[in-house]
């Protein structure tokens, strides 16, 4: 098969030459004819008429060559291309509707390739990335998952896990940078020396930590970030050996890092320091833990590292049954890690929804071709009455589909190109820098294959029914009717019926996925916090240990700093807390109840607890559910007291009021009394469960690191600056981070599902507006079909809603037949989203049925102009056809 | 004289040319004499199938073709048998051989 097309090909290029070889081939054959017949006695002239009867018509032979060698198909191929293009600019409404369709439906699905190729499908930036692995714990008998090892765990799997060649802790901090310039607080994380090495990234410039930079007191150096380097330190080429002040310490900086290095699971960091733990930490196996990513060994693979580290986790679980009890490392993928924190689950669904999206598009295209096709029945006839073989008119057709749909494929690339930009300006600014594979997302090599072969794939496959049931023909049938329109027979028009309930089918499908999604996005914006967000700011302070060592000190100016706040015009109320939602920042401990025995390390209950001021649940609006808030009199010397919330209160005490109640907290096994329950708050994320809260007052357990919030009444921009200036005129040294509206952070976390509900809605608007055209179509084409009937029904005294029925009702069926059929097949395949859904029940009949009703609805109005067509057929000229 | 002329059954023509190219490489022209003359004339291969069936063969890949000089000095294009044709003669002559001999049987005994 194949050297037959090389054979075919071969000919095409080298025409000349064969056409000349085939001319001496049969002169000789003639000739030698001629020479044979003078042998046996003829006359010079009698031989050469002989040889050419024998030989018979020159030019037919040739042209019979042509055909063994198959040359002609491609003749007919460029003859075909030519008269598809003029028929196509014959019909310019046709085509450019038809290119239109596509364009949608292609260039949707380029956009969402292209992010799909950037997330799920390339590799990670960094070398040999497939051999990048997170390590994970999970707990065998209770289910939970944790991305994070404790130091002891860590150090037991870098020294005992031979199927992995380097091995790095991290944890996301914030640092103070200041001494030179304005005093800054920066995101940053500590990693271990090997972090580098182990995404098999050098710094640009200087070097990456030394193993000895571990151990405190060696820890005092610093990588930054590309970005860091142009913006606070203007590109000095000789940064490398710098001293800069980090959290109020003198620290060298040993190296920059290249341009755009992130990994994306920690945010954007921009300084990294060395992980240095104290022995204590370093042997400590339960209580903080560390992120932990890795590199396999090249002759390794997952399954196998697994077992390996199955093993290591038994053995652990033998040597430390207190903390390690039930306890299973495992690594996963780190690109698959990544995806599932990026979205990868909602770009999955995007990419269904837009390929349904496209079979709408392809399955209106197709329809509009078969109608097109049946207008052009006559033409057809005539061809094979002519002598056109069924095979060469179908190839006709495809071809006409073929170069349609490639029309369609390129005006859908710069679709795709559009929706691709418009997708990334809606990408907020903050969260930029640090998705994966951020600004990579292009038009490569893989989206334009994959658009053209799409286009190509769907040209073949929907052209084909048109281009088969089209050279179908009953040739006798076609050319004994005398009008100009002509009907493909019933065939056509039942093709074409399926085509659309099949189209409505699947737009429901699309339409109720995506008001799922659309739902889900709004139940998470319109939920309750637990606080109100409007107005809002909050700044965070680290204060430096060797500066603020006493907790009078620490006290002291986060007071004077709200007493300064408090003295600004438009600020109702301020407050400091350890722990401000939406920042990422807090604490978790260990608690039980006092009147109960010590829970062993496995069945420990941990709460996340905050230092607050006492206005905190005042400025944040948080509601008190019973006791009281805390007050100026819970102060150093008098009793502990706690506040939690109403999840935990209903965890521990859930039949009394914990108010008079008494509390363990952490190893220190200090003990509190209850004052009060609040109503639980949001820290994270909106669609968060309620997570344990315990409050502590401010004074009482005063942190370095603590939020300011203050609630305005009036402009906040002003406001920030304003802050600003206030914790500066505590202390001009002290570096701020920057100055953030709490309901914009909750913004920023809501982007990924505020995008994600905005395409959904477009693409669901999409399927239905081709969906609509789609019986449009079929009930207009239908109408001009039957005009004549529609005249004698009118002759026979059809009223005007009898005529209205009849084409609504036609439409309707079609369109009720699809709507059953989609929404079945919604109900099975909408269940699988439920993971990336909030408080939506896919079950929930609402949707379903509004989606129904909604989709009968369309379908009676896009009968509505057929109809009235319908109404306006004159029944004298509609007879006349006959 | 009276000449018996027989067209050729669809497809021999195919399996006609396969075997005379087993004698060696041939011309096209040579090609029809000798099987005119071993059919003794009753065979006639008519130049507008006898080509298209070379090239047809040739495109197939069961004989390949080359140019090389005739006995009187003129260039030709040679038709030989490849081993893919040898095969194909193979499996069309033992076809062959069977059709005839069950047509045979029933004209014999029917």
């Amino acid at each position: 098969m194949l050297s037959d097309l090389l054979y075919r090909v071969r000919l095409l290029f080298r025409r000349q030459r064969v056409e000349s070889e085939l001319d001496e081939e049969l002169r000789f054959h003639f000739e030698h004819q001629v020479e044979a017949n003078l042998a046996s006695g003829m006359t010079a002239q009698e031989a050469r008429r002989q040889a050419r009867l024998k030989f018979g018509g020159f030019d037919q032979l040739k042209q019979e060559l042509h055909d063994a060698h198959g040359v002609t198909f491609f003749d007919s191929l460029a003859q075909d291309v030519r008269f598809a293009a003029r028929m196509l600019l014959r019909a310019p409404g046709f085509t450019l509707v038809a290119v239109l369709t596509l364009a949608l439906g292609i260039g949707t699905n380029v956009a969402i390739f292209s992010f799909v190729d950037a997330w799920l499908i390339k590799g990670l930036p960094f070398p040999q990335s497939q051999q990048l692995v997170v390590v994970k714990a999970r707990d065998i008998k209770k289910g939970w998952i944790g991305n994070i090892l404790t130091p002891g765990d860590f150090l037991s799997l870098r020294d005992q896990a031979a199927p992995l060649s380097s091995i790095a802790a991290w944890d996301m901090r914030d640092f103070n940078l200041s001494g030179d310039g304005t005093p800054e607080r920066v995101q940053g994380a500590r990693v271990s020396a090997s972090f580098f090495e182990t995404l098999g990234i050098t710094p640009m410039l200087g070097r990456a930590f030394l193993p000895q930079e571990e151990r405190l007191g060696a820890n005092h150096v610093a990588i930054i970030s590309r970005g860091l380097w142009a913006s606070r330190f203007a590109s000095d080429p000789r940064i490398v050996g710098r001293k800069i002040t980090v959290d109020g310490e003198t620290c060298t900086i040993v190296g920059v890092a290249p341009a755009n290095f992130q990994l994306p699971l920690m945010g954007a960091a921009n300084i990294w320091t060395p992980m240095a733990w104290t022995d204590a930490q370093r042997a400590s196996r339960e209580g903080v833990g560390y992120g932990a990513i890795a590199r396999m060994k090249p002759e390794s693979n997952l399954s196998a590292a697994n077992m390996q580290l199955k093993s290591i986790s038994a053995q652990l679980e033998r040597d430390f049954p207190a903390t390690n009890e039930n306890e299973l490392f495992y690594l996963a993928s780190l690109r698959d890690e990544i995806a599932q924190e990026e979205g990868g689950d909602q770009v999955l669904v995007c990419f269904w929804i837009v390929g349904l999206v496209l079979l709408i598009a392809c399955a209106n295209v197709a329809n509009l071709m078969i109608a097109r096709a049946s207008g052009r029945a006559k033409e057809i006839a005539v061809r094979s009455a002519l002598g056109a073989t069924r095979r060469r008119i179908a190839r006709q057709l495809l071809t006409e589909s073929a170069i349609l749909f490639s029309l369609g494929g390129a005006a859908g690339l710069l679709f795709g190109v559009l929706g691709m930009s418009w997708i990334d300006s809606l990408v907020p600014g903050r969260v930029r820098g640090y998705l994966v594979n951020y600004g990579h997302v292009d038009l490569d090599l893989l989206t334009l294959a994959y658009a053209f072969g799409l286009a190509f794939v769907c040209g073949i496959i929907f052209g084909l029914a048109p281009a088969l049931q089209a050279s179908k023909l009953d040739l006798n049938g076609v050319l004994k009717e005398a009008s100009g329109h002509i009907s493909s027979g019933k065939r056509g028009m039942r093709m074409r019926r399926t085509f659309v309930a099949g189209e409505v089918a699947v737009a429901v499908v699309v339409l109720i996925s995506t008001a799922f999604l659309v739902q889900s996005f709004v139940h998470m914006a319109k939920a309750d916090p637990g606080f109100r967000p409007a107005h809002l700011i909050t700044t965070q302070v680290d204060l430096p240990k060797n500066k603020y060592s006493a907790d009078a000190q620490v006290r002291a100016f986060f007071n004077q700093g709200l007493e300064r706040m408090r003295a600004l015009p438009q600020v109702e109320s301020a407050s400091v807390t350890r722990s401000v939602p939406f920042t990422g920042l807090g604490d978790v401990e260990k608690i039980y109840r006092a009147d109960r025995p010590v829970p062993a390390p496995n069945d420990a209950i941990y709460a996340q607890y905050s230092a607050i001021t006492p206005d905190y649940f005042l400025t944040l609006g948080i509601p008190l559910r019973s006791g009281r808030a805390f007050t100026e009199a819970d102060d150093t010397g008098t009793a502990n007291v706690a506040i939690i919330n109403e999840r935990l209160r209903k965890q521990l005490w859930p039949d009394v009021d914990p108010v008079g109640q008494q509390l363990v907290i952490g190893d220190a096994h200090t003990v509190v009394s209850i004052v009060g329950v609040v109503g639980d708050v949001k820290m994270d994320r909106m669609s968060e469960k309620p997570r344990r809260e315990l409050y502590l007052p401010f004074a009482q357990a005063p942190p370095r690191s603590a939020g300011f919030v203050i609630r305005s009444s009036g402009n906040d921009e002003t406001l920030a600056a304003a802050m600003r200036d206030a914790i500066w005129s505590v202390d001009s040294q002290q570096p701020v981070s920057k100055v953030s509206r709490i309901d914009s952070l909750m913004a920023d976390v809501l982007a990924p599902d505020l995008i994600l509900s905005q395409l959904a809605g477009f693409f669901g608007l999409l399927a239905v507006f081709l969906g609509a055209i789609g019986i449009y179509g079929v009930m207009a084409n239908s109408v001009a079909q039957r005009t004549s009937e529609i005249g004698i029904r009118m002759a026979l005294g059809a009223s005007p809603k009898q005529l209205v029925t009849l084409v609504v009702g036609e439409g309707l069926k079609l369109a009720i037949i699809g709507i059953v059929a989609g929404v079945l097949v919604a109900l099975a395949l909408t269940r699988s989203m439920a993971s990336i859904l909030y408080n939506v029940k896919t079950s929930d009949p609402l949707i379903f049925t509004a989606v129904a009703i909604f989709f009968a609805f369309v379908a009676v109005l896009a009968c509505g102009i057929p109809a009235w067509r319908a109404l306006r057929v004159d029944p004298t000229i509609a007879l006349r056809y006959e | 004289m009276a000449e018996l002329k027989l067209e050729l059954p669809q497809g021999t023509l195919d399996l006609l040319i396969l075997r005379t190219l087993t004698l060696g490489p041939e011309h096209g022209w040579a090609i029809s004499e000798r099987i005119q003359q071993i059919s003794k004339k009753v065979l006639q291969v008519q130049q507008g199938s006898l080509y298209p069936a070379l090239h047809r063969l040739e495109r197939r890949g069961w004989i390949k073709a080359r140019w090389s000089t005739s006995e009187n000095n003129r260039r030709a294009k040679y038709y030989e048998l490849t081993r893919a044709g040898r095969k194909q003669l193979e499996v069309e002559e033992s076809a062959w051989r069977k059709l005839a001999a069950a047509i045979a049987q029933v004209l014999e005994t029917a």
